[in-house]
Order: C-alpha cells, then sequence, then structure tokens
C-alpha cells in the first residue's frame, strides 16, 4: 500500500484568495455546484481556513492528527478514523456537544448552527485531490504524502542555496 | 477516443478541431490551453462578490455566510453586483458607441469634403435616417443632410436638453413612454457611461436596484450607439442585400495571398475589400493565385454583408486561422481581439497589423490608420501581406477543407424589400399572419460571442436545432450567426432538414416569391454585433403594424455563447425593450440574491423584459418557447402543443 | 513491550476502561484482555443517556464497540459479572459469583455514583432517580408517562441535560439549586446571564438558593418535594443530580492506597504492584494549581484510561492531568465552554471578561499575566481547542495575549510570528 497523502501548507505561495474555501464549501454541498450551492438551505461549510497574520494569509485545516484528541474525546462515538487514516465526523452520530471543538489544538472544527452539527474536513472522500487542494491557483495547498512532501521542500531548498539555477 | 471527446468540449465546429490538433503538436498555446491553466477559476469573480472599486479593496463577500458579509465598506453583495454588472454595461456601451462615434467623424468629414476615399453609398438611407431624426431633407444636398446627420450622432454622445436621438427616435411611442415613465432614456451616451463610472465609484450609489435601473438607463444609451453604427455604415458603405457566400476554416486558399480582417469597424476593411481588386495582379505576380481576403468575428459579418466575403472563423477560434499557416495577414482594428494572437502569429510567420490608436497588440506591427490616408495604409498592408506571402509560399500548409454555403445580408430594408414581393402594400403582413395562424410561433435572435467555457457553437445549434423544429423563426448577428452560419444553418439547402413544417413554408414561400429558386436560408443573418439593432428595427416596426408594444411579441433573444461585456449591454438593451433574453453562460451577480431576482424576474414588472439564466441548451431552448408561448397567449393567440 | 500472552483485566467497562482495553489491544496484540461490568448492558457511551429519555437515541444508538475509536476487536467484555474482590498478592480479581480471575495487569476503572444527600428524607421513593446507568435512564423513561411535573435536584450538567430530555417529552420541569445560579460549578453568576436566559426561554423553570428536605410520596410513588423554605412543589419524578463520588468499595484501602479515590502516579500505576486506576474512581491532578482532583467526565476518563491502557501494555506514558472544569456543551441554543479556572471573584488572577448580544467571555490569566488559566465562552465558542492546549501546556503567551483577549487567536498565530506590522 501506497503511503497515504495529506493536505500540506506552502505558506509562501498562499495569496489569501479564500478559493479553497468556496470550493470546499462547494464540495460540501447538496448540488456540488458553485452556481446551485450559493443559495442552498442550510448553508454548506467550507472546513479550511484562511486566517491570517498581520498581512500574511495561513490556511488551517484538519490534521487528521494521529493521536486525533476529538476522535477520543467525543461523548457520542461519532468521530471515527477511515481505513485511509481520515478522521471524520458522522453527521448521523453528532448531537452537537461541542466537545471536538473544545479539544481540537487546530480549531478547524466548525459548528453548523441550523443543523446543531460539528463539521470538519473529510478529506473529500469521492474525489481523487481534495477540493481545497484542486482550487489553489498557487498550489499554495498540496496533497502529498510525507516523504514525498518533505522530500519536494529538501529539494526547494536546496536548488535555492545553489542559487536559484534554471530561473 | 478520450482526445476525441476531449475535442468535442473544446469545439462542436470539425474544422477547428482539426486546428486544435495541430496547434497541440506544434506546442502553441491556445484559449483552450490557457483556460485549463486558469482552472478553477475564482469563485468570488464568478458570482461578482469581487470589488476592486477603491484602493481599500480588493474586497470579497463571502457567499457561504462565513466569511465578510460586506465590503470593508459597508457594500452589500448586492450593491457590490450591481455595480460590477453597471460597469460591464457601461463598457459594453462604450465600445457600440465607440464604434459610432468613429463612424459618424467619418460621415463628419465626408460631408465636409475632407476625405476622397468615403463616400455616401446609400444616400436613400441617409434621407430616412435624417427623417427619422427630424432634420429637413426636401430639397437639400447629400453632403448638406450628412453634416447634419453627422452632427446630430456626435452631439448624442454629450449631456444635453434633448434625449439622445439615437435612442427616442428608434424605438415605438409605447416603449418610449415606458422609457420614458423609467427615467430609462439615456441623455447622451458618453454621458450615461460616465455616470455609470459616478455611481459605482467607491461611495455614491449602494442602492442595488437604483444601480440596475441606471445600468439599463445606460443599456439604452448601448443601443443607441448600436444603432447609429448600423445607420452609419449602411450610409457610408451600402445596406446589406442577400448575397451567397461560405464560411469556416475552407476558405482560406493555400496559393492565394490570404488576408483576415478582424475587429468590428467596416472603416478599414471595407477600405480594403474595395481595394483589393487593384492589387490582384501584384499578388499574382508574387506567385499567388490571387488576393484572398476573409473575415473573422464582426468585421468579418460587415464585409460579408456588404459584399459577401467568405467569413474564416469566429470568436473563440480566431487563433485556428492563424494555425493554418496559410493567413499572410491578420488586420485587426479592436473588440474581441484575443491579444494571444500575437504569439500564434509570430509562430506561424503571419504578420499581424493593428491599426487603431487604442488598439495595440505588443507583438504585433501598426499601421495608424485614418480616412484621410486610407487608401495608401490599405496599400500598405497589401504589401506587408504579399511580402509575406513570397516568404511562406513554398511551405505547407494545413487548411482544414470544410466550408459551408452561406446566404447572409438580411438587412431589414432587403427583408422588408423580400417580403414585399409577397404583399408591395403592406409588406409586414404576411409575416404577422403567420405568427397570428402559428406557422411562425415567435422569433428568437442569437448573438454574441463563442465562449471557451462552452464547447464551441454548442449552446446556439442545439437551442437554434429546437426552436426552428418549433417554428420559430430565427435571426442572428455577431459571432452568434457565425456559429450557426459554420453549422449550415445559413444553407438554403438545409432549411427542409431543419425547420419545422409551418416555418419551411414560410421561408420558401418568401425564396420563391424573389425568384430564389428554393426556400431562404433557415436562420436570417442580420449583420454584426452593432447589428442588434436591426433586430430591434425589425421588431419595432412589426410592433407598430400591430400598434402593440415590443414586450407584446413572441420575440426572445439569446447571447448563448456570451464572453463580451459587450453581450451584456446588449442584454441590458434587449430587456429594457421588453424582451426575454436568455444568457448561456453564468452573469457574474449570483452573488447577490436581489440582484438575480430583479435581473430574472422582478425586472418584468418594469420592462417586460428579463433574463434568463440558463448553461444548459436544452432547458434554455424550453424556456425560450415557454416564453414565446406566454407572449402568444398575451396577445390571445395559440400555441401549437409542446412536441 | 509486555511479553505476549500478558493478562490484562480492566474492572469497569465504560470511558476508561474501554479505551484503555483499545489502547492495549493497540499496543499488545497477543495479550488478553478482559473487561469486567456489573451493568447489565454492554458498554455504551453513557453521556447520551438522556437522549434514551428525550427518545431521540435508541440504547442501539449508544452501544460503544465498533463506534468511534472503539473497535472491541479482541476485547472480551463480561456483563453482569461485579468485581467483589482484588487480590494483589495473588494477583486475581474475584467476581460476585465466586469466580478468581488471575491477571497480570489490572486497571480499576470502576468509575464513579451519584452522590445521593443523606440529609434528603425519602431518597429511596419510587419515582426518584439519580441518572447514571441506561437502566437508570430506562426506568427514569418508564416513569414519564406518568409524570407531569418532574423536580431535579442539583444544577450540573447531568441533571440540565435531563431537564432539557424531559422538556422535549412535554414535561414541566423545575429546577431547584441551592447555590444562586445553576452551573455554579462552570461558571460565576456574573457569567450567566445569557445561560440564564437561554434556559428561561427554553421554559425550564429554576429556584435558586432553594434545597430539599423530604421527597414526599403516596401511591404510586412520589408526590412532591419539600423545601428548605417550606414550600412543597408537587410532582411525580425527580432527579438527583449532585454530583458524583467515586466507586471504591471492594477495595481494600489498606493494599491499594486511597484519598477519595485510588490514588495513582503520573503513569496512572497505583501503589501496588501491576495495579493501576483511571476514570472517575481515580485520583489525578490538575496541571494548572498541581493539585489532586477527582472529575467526573467522560472525556478525562478516555484520555487517562488510554493512558493506563498505554503503561499497562509497557509503553510508559505520562498522563498529563486533568482540568477540575473541562465541558462544553449547548443548553437551549447557546453553546458554552468552561475549562480550567473560571471562578476568580476574590482570587488572584488577571481576567478579561467581554459580552456582547449574543456571546459572552471571560479569559482567566494567571496573577503575572504570562499564561493562561482559565477560559468561559458562551455563544461563539469557535476555536476553543486552542485555549484548552495553551492552558493545558502552560505556554507562556505574551506574542498572543491580545488574540486571546479578543477571541481571534487562531492557528495561524502558531504557524507564523505576528510582527505587528500593519
Amino acid at each position: 500500500m501506497s503511503e497515504p497523502k495529506e493536505i500540506f501548507v506552502r505558506l509562501d505561495r498562499c495569496m489569501g484568495c479564500h478559493s479553497c474555501e468556496l470550493a470546499c464549501a462547494v464540495e460540501h454541498s447538496g448540488s456540488k455546484s458553485l452556481y446551485g450551492a450559493i443559495s442552498e438551505q442550510p448553508r454548506p461549510k467550507p472546513r479550511v481556513y484562511v486566517e491570517s497574520v498581520s498581512k500574511t494569509p495561513v490556511p488551517v485545516v484538519c490534521r487528521h492528527c494521529e493521536d486525533a484528541p476529538c476522535m477520543h474525546a467525543c461523548i457520542a462515538g461519532a468521530i471515527r478514523r477511515t481505513e485511509d487514516g481520515v478522521v471524520i465526523t458522522q453527521s448521523d452520530r453528532c448531537i452537537g456537544c461541542w466537545t471536538c471543538v473544545m479539544v481540537c489544538p487546530y480549531g478547524v472544527i466548525g459548528r453548523h448552527l441550523e443543523e446543531h452539527k460539528a463539521y470538519r474536513c473529510d478529506r473529500c472522500p469521492d474525489r481523487e485531490i481534495p477540493a481545497c487542494v484542486g482550487a489553489c491557483p498557487t498550489r499554495a495547498l498540496v496533497y502529498r504524502s510525507v516523504t514525498d512532501f518533505s522530500r519536494h521542500t529538501r529539494k526547494t531548498a536546496s536548488a535555492q542555496m545553489l542559487g536559484t539555477q534554471g530561473g | 477516443m478520450a482526445g476525441e471527446r476531449d475535442a468535442m468540449s473544446k469545439s462542436t465546429d470539425p474544422a477547428i478541431r482539426e486546428m486544435i490538433a495541430r496547434a497541440a503538436r506544434m506546442e502553441i498555446k491556445t484559449v483552450w490551453d490557457r483556460y485549463e491553466a486558469m482552472r478553477p477559476q475564482c469563485g468570488f469573480g464568478d458570482t461578482g462578490l469581487c470589488c476592486r472599486h477603491c484602493l481599500q479593496g480588493p474586497c470579497r463577500i463571502d457567499p457561504f455566510g462565513e466569511g465578510p458579509a460586506e465590503g470593508i465598506c459597508g457594500a452589500s453583495a448586492d450593491t457590490m453586483v450591481a455595480r460590477g454588472l453597471d460597469r460591464a454595461i457601461a463598457a459594453g456601451t462604450a465600445a457600440h458607441s465607440g464604434h459610432a462615434k468613429h463612424l459618424a467623424h467619418t460621415l463628419l468629414k465626408v460631408a465636409k469634403g475632407r476625405t476622397g476615399a468615403y463616400s455616401i453609398k446609400e444616400p436613400g438611407k441617409l434621407r430616412a435616417v435624417a427623417a427619422r431624426l427630424n432634420i429637413p431633407v426636401e430639397g437639400r444636398p447629400d453632403n448638406d443632410i450628412a453634416l447634419d446627420v453627422a452632427n446630430a450622432a456626435l452631439a448624442d454622445f454629450h449631456e444635453k436638453e434633448t434625449p439622445v436621438l439615437w435612442a427616442a427616435t428608434v424605438v415605438n411611442p409605447q416603449r418610449a413612454k415606458v422609457l420614458t415613465d423609467l427615467d430609462l432614456v439615456p441623455r447622451g451616451i458618453d454621458h450615461e457611461v460616465s455616470e455609470i463610472m459616478h455611481r459605482t465609484l467607491y461611495g455614491v450609489d449602494a442602492d442595488p436596484v437604483n444601480l440596475l435601473l441606471g445600468g439599463l438607463r445606460c443599456g439604452v444609451a448601448d443601443l443607441a450607439g448600436c444603432y447609429m453604427a448600423t445607420d452609419i455604415a449602411d450610409i457610408l458603405f451600402g445596406i446589406p442585400t442577400p448575397v451567397v457566400t461560405e464560411a469556416n476554416l475552407g476558405t482560406l486558399k493555400a496559393g492565394a495571398v490570404n488576408i483576415a480582417l478582424h475587429g468590428h469597424n467596416p472603416l478599414l476593411s471595407d477600405m480594403l475589400v474595395a481595394r483589393a481588386h487593384t492589387r490582384n495582379e501584384d499578388a499574382i505576380a508574387a506567385g499567388a493565385s490571387g488576393i484572398n481576403i476573409v473575415g473573422i468575428c464582426c468585421t468579418g459579418n460587415e464585409i460579408m454583408m456588404r459584399h459577401g466575403i467568405p467569413a474564416c472563423t469566429h470568436s473563440v477560434s480566431q487563433e485556428m486561422a492563424i494555425v493554418t499557416g496559410a493567413l499572410d495577414a491578420m488586420v485587426v482594428d479592436y473588440q474581441c481581439i484575443m491579444p494571444s494572437v500575437a504569439s500564434v502569429a509570430e509562430c506561424m510567420g503571419t504578420a499581424l497589423i493593428t491599426t487603431m490608436e487604442i488598439g495595440k497588440i505588443p507583438g504585433a506591427r501598426h499601421i495608424a490608420f485614418d480616412e484621410e490616408s486610407a487608401v495608401e495604409k490599405a496599400d500598405e498592408i497589401f504589401d506587408i501581406a504579399m511580402a509575406n506571402f513570397r516568404r511562406r509560399k513554398n511551405k505547407p500548409v494545413d487548411i482544414p477543407n470544410i466550408k459551408t454555403p452561406v446566404v447572409a445580408g438580411f438587412s431589414v430594408e432587403a427583408i422588408v424589400a423580400a417580403l414585399s414581393k409577397l404583399d408591395a402594400r403592406e409588406p409586414l403582413k404576411p409575416v404577422v399572419d403567420n405568427i397570428v395562424a402559428g406557422n411562425i410561433r415567435g422569433v428568437c435572435l442569437f448573438a454574441g460571442c463563442n465562449n471557451v467555457k462552452v464547447p464551441q457553437d454548442n449552446n446556439f445549434t442545439v437551442i437554434a436545432r429546437k426552436l426552428l423544429k418549433e417554428n420559430v423563426l430565427v435571426l442572428a448577428t455577431g459571432c452568434g450567426a457565425g456559429a450557426l452560419m459554420r453549422h449550415g444553418f445559413m444553407d438554403p439547402a438545409n432549411t427542409d432538414a431543419l425547420c419545422g413544417d409551418g416555418l419551411k413554408a414560410v421561408l420558401r414561400a418568401i425564396g420563391e416569391a424573389n425568384g430564389l429558386g428554393g426556400p431562404l436560408p433557415p436562420v436570417l443573418h442580420m449583420g454584426s454585433c452593432v447589428d442588434n439593432s436591426r433586430a430591434v428595427a425589425l421588431a419595432v416596426a412589426v410592433a407598430n403594424y400591430l400598434g402593440v408594444d415590443t414586450d407584446k411579441l413572441p420575440v426572445v433573444a439569446s447571447a448563448a455563447e456570451a464572453v463580451s461585456e459587450k453581450a451584456v449591454s446588449i442584454g441590458a438593451y434587449a430587456v429594457a425593450a421588453g424582451l426575454p433574453t436568455h444568457v448561456g453562460v453564468m452573469l457574474p451577480v449570483l452573488g447577490g440574491p436581489l440582484v438575480t431576482r430583479v435581473l430574472t424576474d422582478k425586472v418584468k414588472d418594469l420592462t417586460g423584459g428579463y433574463f434568463i439564466v440558463d448553461l444548459d441548451p436544452e432547458s434554455a431552448a424550453e424556456k425560450l418557447l415557454a416564453a414565446i408561448d406566454e407572449r402568444r397567449a398575451g396577445l390571445g393567440l395559440q400555441s401549437p402543443k409542446a412536441s | 513491550m509486555a511479553s505476549s500472552g500478558t493478562r490484562y483485566v480492566i474492572v469497569g467497562a465504560s470511558a476508561a476502561g474501554m479505551a484503555a482495553a483499545e489502547a492495549i489491544r493497540a499496543t499488545d496484540r497477543s495479550g488478553s484482555v478482559t473487561v469486567f461490568s456489573e451493568e447489565p448492558d454492554l458498554p455504551y457511551f453513557r453521556p447520551l443517556i438522556p437522549f434514551l429519555i428525550s427518545g431521540r437515541k435508541s440504547a442501539a444508538d449508544m452501544a460503544l464497540m465498533g463506534q468511534g475509536p472503539y473497535r472491541g476487536a479482541g476485547i472480551d467484555v463480561r456483563i453482569d459479572s461485579r468485581v467483589d474482590r482484588i487480590d494483589s498478592r495473588a494477583q486475581t480479581v474475584e467476581i460476585h459469583n465466586g469466580e478468581r480471575l488471575p491477571y497480570d495487569r489490572l486497571l480499576i476503572a470502576t468509575g464513579s455514583s451519584p452522590y445521593i444527600p443523606p440529609e434528603i428524607a425519602g431518597t429511596d421513593t419510587e419515582g426518584v432517580f439519580a441518572l447514571r446507568t441506561l437502566a437508570d435512564a430506562r426506568a427514569a423513561e418508564r416513569r414519564v408517562a406518568g409524570t407531569r411535573h418532574a423536580v431535579m435536584l442539583g444544577g450540573g450538567m447531568l441533571n440540565l441535560k435531563a431537564s432539557f430530555a424531559l422538556l422535549e417529552r412535554g414535561l414541566q420541569v423545575t429546577l431547584v439549586v441551592k447555590s444562586p445560579q445553576v452551573l455554579s460549578q462552570l461558571m460565576e453568576p456574573d457569567d450567566a446571564a445569557l445561560i440564564r436566559d437561554a434556559l428561561n426561554k427554553a421554559g425550564l423553570k429554576i429556584e435558586t438558593g432553594a434545597g430539599a428536605v423530604e421527597i414526599l410520596s403516596k401511591g404510586r410513588g412520589v408526590s412532591g418535594v419539600l423545601l428548605d423554605d417550606g414550600r412543597t412543589l408537587d410532582c411525580e419524578m425527580v432527579c438527583i443530580g449532585k454530583g458524583v463520588q467515586p466507586n471504591v468499595a471492594g477495595i481494600d484501602p489498606s493494599d491499594i492506597r486511597i484519598d477519595r479515590g485510588v490514588v495513582v502516579d503520573r503513569f496512572t500505576a497505583s501503589n501496588a504492584a501491576d495495579i493501576f486506576a483511571a476514570g472517575d474512581v481515580a485520583v489525578t491532578f490538575d496541571p494548572i494549581t498541581g493539585g489532586r482532583i477527582v472529575t467526573g467526565l467522560w472525556t478525562n476518563a478516555v484520555d487517562m484510561g488510554r493512558c493506563a491502557g498505554y503503561n499497562m501494555a509497557g509503553k510508559p506514558t505520562e498522563y498529563g492531568g486533568t482540568f477540575g472544569i473541562l465541558n462544553a456543551t449547548q443548553v437551549a441554543d447557546v453553546a458554552f465552554v468552561s475549562m480550567g479556572i473560571v471562578h476568580t471573584t476574590g482570587r488572584d488572577y488577571e481576567t478579561h471578561a467581554h459580552g456582547s448580544r449574543g456571546a459572552y467571555r471571560k479569559l482567566v490569566f494567571s496573577s503575572d499575566g504570562t499564561r493562561l488559566v482559565g477560559v468561559l465562552l458562551v455563544g461563539d465558542i469557535s476555536r476553543a481547542g486552542m485555549y484548552r492546549f495553551l492552558i493545558k501546556e502552560g505556554k507562556p503567551v505574551a506574542k498572543i495575549k491580545s488574540h486571546i483577549i479578543d477571541h481571534t487567536l487562531h492557528y495561524g498565530h502558531f504557524v507564523c510570528p505576528d510582527t505587528g506590522k500593519g
């Protein structure tokens, strides 16, 4: 089995356009199209958050922690890990007690107030590449395995040290 | 077969698909490649929720309610999208009327005898336009009338006491009253554009409905610009009459000096067409079979309508004309010219020549065109094209062997003349009688562009096919006409196959009465995009004949693959004129729920017109038919059962 | 790593016990894991029992095994099996039917029981409940049919949740609390305005500053509650929610050290060899104050149970302690989170409180202002977990303090240094 992929953020590339948020909300809508999603009730929610620190945009997304505190804290057994290693919230079991919100150190679990359910990144099970990654115009969000990502990061770093050969 | 499916998703025109494959082989980037690279496109822009009108921005509103609900200034989503739409309408208006103003200046120069290259080709039209404008014509020489008409035209641009004449005098009296009551009569074309820029400025108009009404008034100013452009072009270059010609890349000739004229204004293109025969010998001397002029986009429509010049291709596929390798020169003026043609031309060795001071492209050769030196400039262009031919004549070219017969040239005057063969006293009577009888269910005008988001021509052809079968009389302008002509919709040989029985009989009766020995083509080509004015003129004539307002007529419009902001302004005046107007791509307004509701519904209570936004051509056709039937019912006419 | 064949025995099959069982299974695939439960039901999510009363969930919906992180594979759960005696020298446990079972590692996860104040008379009357188990909830649910008015004694989380369940069933519900407000353990009176409004809006009647003296009965059990101010509240059901106490019966205090609960070290081990304890029954410590506490929180029990499981299976894991207060929930339509130190009146803390129309927050810092020690969020509880992290880790917060006070903190502040430049 190949190493599972994760969503990585390359901070230096993020332009703060919030396209990932829109794409995420659309992917988690009934119609799965922007034009349809825009008028849906209850409103589709994004599960990726482009925050900002001073003027630097910082996309924040669920890490699907190895030791997911949300999953263990859930008092309703609504959070589990799929075979692909993705931590998901089962909406039908969620009772809206917000314990997961209270324990998530990344602050990436949302509360759907109309539905009284918690929601979070599910890595887009219907897609090969998560919608946020696919929507990122500058590839600030990438979907890779840990090994792949760190190898790439090292390569980039060494290329920079060598004086940006080849432009 | 995935490749073929992929190609079909780009263009339904087989000639273009051949060239897309060729471009791919040659590693030439095309509009489709750039579109792919651009995807996914920004959802905020897509829904109109991105505002850059001030330096505090950019602002974007989150349509899903998690992020900002208003701009930094406090503008709501509806305010934001209404402002954006208004600016699109203003840009379209500025373009059409800029084209018209250019022609008005030429007419003024002709009247003052300052240019020998141009003349009044159509004194009858000059006098008809003057009469409509209340300019005395009796016993006056053409030049004097032309001077008054040109001055009246130029006066229509600035704010003045009287309304814009090209708006106020071109609509039927009932419509004039509707527009007056709603304060939609423009006071100056440039003035309305300027007003839009003012009211959409940081901190001016924040009322979405007020903004939309302002946009509609600017739309009426756009009608004025279009109408004026058509009028003056007809005066200077002639009223189109039916011509037989052909369309598609197969009109290029490997052995000829191929010159494509691309853009919009007939000013230069008509001169090149007129001068071509004087240079044919030179072309032959250069080793060519002659000079072969072809058209692209609306410049192509202008010279096709008046001179039967073949159309090479249109809109989204403009690069493909160059990809054939057979084009020696592409001469452009303004509007709808993708800057990318410069790099494609460089790859293929085509000379790209810009001619307008406001429309230069890096990588192109610029020949500053003016009326005074029109002949010399035209000759300079021929020289460049021939020099280029000498360089490429022994190199292989790849011209798809695909072209379709086209009968074009249906100006209102030409249509009325054709109908008068059936009823000399009341030429419109046969059409109206057939509408009443249900042989013609209604009328649909196709206008606008090809949009890369739609498989080229697919929306036009799918909807037109359905409407023709349902006996809807189909008119077309601009690149909508271009799409339909390349798929055989302007070939009389296809009338029987494409049209329902009622429509077929009417087209055949008119054709035979005019000695064509067969029917009119299934779709009537009315001209370039400014010539949407011709469709308005026809609708107004029918409305006047019936004594009803234009919003009661079973007439609809469709910009099925719109691109340009000009399509938005045309849509605005179609709605102001009371027409149900289909747009087949998404307008960037969906982020404003109120604005969306007003445009697609509420505005109906004001002007009778409204937008139908539907990206699916099948259901769009159903909606257009339903709109036609609703209007038939309003007139007390029965509609055939949907088949 | 424990050698293969290790016999793990766990007493108690709720949060701590089952979390420990899963942790053992994840670490040691070959040892045997046996969990004893005195309840007649297979393990279930105990906090869900009010939903059985409201009718929103069935007992089957609450089953623990196979849900969330609980796979239950290779875990032998024995229900209806009360452990009567632990013999730490012989390393055996004795079941109430006399069966004895040897262990190599033992976890005491017996949990807690409701505290029934002895000063209230008649608490054994039919129709008096202290909701703890699924069986309790079933009995209470059966009583709903003949009940018009229910009186809830105690204003803690359990009784509040039960109150809402009964309101949902159409009962009239009165909450009787001795303190001047409900949820006094989780917030101070000044902090509770929004919650109070929400409870009123939800139709819950609250009697503050009152206590029960006697539960009255006639015929079919409960008929009313006599209050200490002399009033009598007619009712057909009474629920007691006065907190819990560790279940230490059956543990020999001369053998295993007990101080309210079972005393354990940082690695969840008791003083007796190979005996661990976790959950409500264990005495743990508060990382903020360092003080010893016992809590009755599912989330804590899971946390500590997992930690114990790892330790038992030979993977030394230090337990980070827990806050005495760590609660999130929603009453009526108002969400709140309370954690760490939130009772500040008259104490030496730096406190920042801010209220607006639909939200209230109180951020409590150490007296020198360098560390976050407590947070109360009402209404807008977004990203609360980041505060929990800061409190638990005792991180210096100077650089992000303004964001904490304004409740604008987000993970970006941890990733990217805030230069403070425009």
